[in-house]
């Protein structure tokens, strides 16, 4: 079953946890950040032409996912730890500085990645979910948006709970979207659930929405923003929003005919927006605050 | 995945299932997951939709969780299904009742449709997950009985053979392992049924399940959930040749067009594109003339024999005889047929509660014209006024042992079809 959807071609330990990871192609690196309950298998339409552009791709199943370590505790899917893990992996990798692409829970950890690590970035591509900044104040329609409901339900939803009645509830919850029919039987394997849910439950939970988290340091790497009109889940403002976080040129597409899984509902141009964005632009330099 | 010439002197197999249909599957599932040394043939060379039973009762769904087999089920595509809804022509579209499906075993929910071939193939899985040999592609299995039984197959022209402890028989209606262990089927046909697997159905209400009878045909409706369902209909055996030819398939869609449906069941016929093959069959339920256990041999599903399919409790009675069956081989080392005493003696007692009730129902929305509506008409109003006369239909949600005795009297029977007033 995971022979047949993954591309898999090794596994580093990094950071405590086994990850395992596409690593194709030369030349400059891409990361491409998979998120909820995906695996680097969001990226198949989007790898080879990427890697026959001249890119060298690299596309992990983070942590809790695909052919990843598990962990079952709750702490160890905090953000900075599985920035880590991208960090971890880069290094293992000998990459000094990487184009970084995420989608959903990928977009988060590339926007944090690109704040915390902004001499490890070239350019960054955030697809669906926009700078958490936004999010820190949402509005009233984003609250209302079912994917900010998910973000407070998943927390508390039990593993019992959406597997009952043959998974009845988290099928209706994912609807017909995505790779719907595979992702029930990868989250049915051993620990798969647990992990997925605690992406969730340790970044979203009533606690972490107390913490309110407002002074971001400015992305400055070029940053394209992407988002789709059949997301159900997420407003535009979310991603049009993030421009004031970013202090390097920032662009936006909107992908029409796109639910929110936009790598497989509009592979090409997901493809051709990457090929015409990444390499393209250039950096604001960060400053280094002399001493006095 | 094979097992190779090896397996002619392969020792230490305990148990080899033949067939690996949903009474097959599980059972070797099961018996992996508890350590036995298993093998499975399947005559198929890979798992495609051949038209089963593609409609689990509640009951049937907690034997797979006692199984530990429930989540085959739940990520092959299973959809619960919530609701059943009455229509037929005795009824107004609009007044048909519905029955709420959720509530009748606790911890389960609704009865589940699902493609029967995913859901095999997972179970297939998880028993090689658990160290079984799953063969796929098997010809001219052969078993011999005895207390050291013996198990002959072909697989890409090269004979094999395995000496395990113990047979599990589970090849379905064909009951190739019966016959070779001397079990013979008296059989009775009442109708006649075909099925055909269907998407694109995005305006039936996935919550809702349908069976009903109108002009000569009995129809059923079982949602899947994203616009798909299994359709089945049963239609009398002078007319068996009905779906035959080239636009079999179209003709059957087309048969959905039914005035007691709302809007003439055009979310069905207008909408419906066939996604798997169409068979026919003989509806027949089957009574072996023999014990269903001996000597390293023991029967189950289909195979041990069953009821009319339109009850719609083959896949749960399945279940049930692997649960017992695997019971015994996992709970002791005595696998002789004595061991096998209470899995005979319930099955026995169940078997004659689903052909009671496959009775019932068979005669009820499986005969057809005036006369025939006529005595639905009036056992709707019997229902209607008194809700205890819908026992029957309990079957397809509790197990037998839990539907009230009444239902199982000659005098209920002739009671509801007022034979005898």
């Amino acid at each position: 079953m995971t022979t047949k959807d993954s591309l898999l071609t090794d596994t580093a330990h990094v950071n405590g946890v086994d990850i395992a990871y596409v690593d194709k192609g030369t030349g400059d690196p891409v990361v491409l950040l998979h998120g909820f309950p995906d695996s680097h298998y969001l990226w198949r339409h989007q790898i080879d032409p990427l890697v026959e552009a001249g890119f060298r791709v690299i596309a992990p199943d983070l942590r809790g996912f695909g052919g990843s370590s598990k962990p079952q505790e709750v702490e160890a899917y905090d953000m900075r730890t599985i920035v880590n893990d991208v960090v971890g992996l880069t290094q293992h990798l000998g990459i000094a500085r990487a184009h970084i692409v995420g989608h959903d829970w990928g977009a988060a950890i590339a926007w944090m990645y690109a704040f915390l690590m902004p001499r490890r970035v070239d350019h960054l591509a955030v697809l669906s979910v926009g700078h958490p900044g936004v999010f820190s104040t949402p509005s009233i329609e984003q609250r209302a948006a079912s994917w900010y409901m998910l973000f407070y339900q998943f927390p508390g939803v039990s593993e019992q709970l959406l597997r009952r009645n043959g998974w009845r509830l988290f099928k209706e919850i994912m609807g017909g979207e995505g790779d719907h029919q595979r992702y029930p039987r990868e989250l049915a394997k051993p620990g798969a659930l647990t992990a997925a849910l605690n992406w969730y439950r340790a970044n979203r939970s009533p606690a972490a929405e107390l913490r309110v988290e407002s002074n971001f340091p400015p992305v400055l790497a070029p940053t394209l923003g992407v988002w789709s009109t059949g997301d159900k889940a997420l407003l535009e403002e979310g991603m049009t929003g993030s421009a004031k976080f970013v202090k390097g040129p920032w662009r936006y597409e909107r992908v029409e005919d796109a639910s929110h899984w936009i790598p497989l509902d509009q592979p090409e141009q997901v493809t051709k927006l990457l090929l015409g964005f990444l390499g393209t632009e250039r950096a604001v330099l960060p400053t280094r605050r002399r001493r006095l | 995945m094979s097992v190779g010439r090896a397996g002619l002197d392969q020792a230490g197999v305990d148990v080899v299932v033949v067939g690996g249909g949903i009474a097959g599957a599980s059972a070797a599932a099961n018996l992996a997951m508890n350590g036995l040394s298993v093998v499975m043939l399947e005559k198929q060379e890979s798992y495609t939709d051949i038209v089963r039973g593609e409609w689990i009762a509640p009951w049937g769904l907690r034997e797979a969780q006692l199984l530990g087999v429930e989540d085959a089920f739940g990520v092959g595509g299973s959809w619960e299904i919530r609701e059943w809804t009455q229509w037929d022509e005795t009824v107004a579209p609009d007044e048909a009742e519905t029955v709420d499906m959720t509530r009748f075993v606790p911890g389960v929910g609704g009865p589940m449709s699902f493609p029967h071939h995913t859901v095999c193939e997972l179970m297939a899985e998880q028993a090689e997950d658990n160290g079984a040999t799953v063969v796929m592609g098997v010809q001219r299995a052969h078993v011999t009985k005895g207390v050291n039984p013996v198990v002959r197959y072909q697989k890409d022209g090269v004979a094999h053979e395995l000496r395990p402890r113990m047979v599990i028989g589970a090849t379905g209606r064909g009951c190739t392992i019966g016959r070779q262990i001397g079990v013979s089927m008296a059989t009775s046909v009442h109708h006649w049924g075909g099925g055909v697997r269907v998407s694109g159905i995005d305006d039936w209400p996935m919550d809702v399940q349908a069976m009903g009878t109108e002009g000569d045909k009995m129809f059923m409706v079982f949602p899947q959930g994203e616009g798909m369902a299994r359709l089945y209909i049963n239609f009398p055996t002078t007319n068996k040749n009905r779906y035959r030819g080239p636009d079999g398939t179209a003709r059957f869609i087309a048969d959905f067009e039914l005035d007691c449906l709302p809007d003439r069941g055009k979310s069905v016929y207008a909408a419906a594109t066939a996604i798997g093959p169409l068979k026919v069959w003989p509806s027949v339920a089957m009574f072996p003339e023999q014990s269903i256990v001996t000597d390293g041999v023991v029967l189950v599903g289909d195979e041990a024999g069953n009821a009319d399919t339109v009850l719609g409790t083959g896949l749960s009675c399945s279940l049930r005889d692997t649960r017992s069956v695997c019971e015994v081989l996992t709970g002791g080392d005595d696998w002789s047929p004595a061991a096998f005493e209470s899995y005979l003696a319930e099955r026995d007692f169940r078997m004659k509660r689903l052909h009671f009730g496959a009775d019932i129902i068979a005669k009820l929305h499986c005969e057809f014209g005036p006369a025939a509506a006529e005595r639905r008409r009036r056992a709707r109003a019997l229902m209607a006024e008194n809700f205890a006369a819908s026992v029957t239909g309990l079957l397809n949600m509790v197990p037998p042992e839990d539907v009230p005795d009444f239902g199982f009297s000659e005098f209920f029977a002739e009671r509801l079809f007022r034979e005898t007033v």
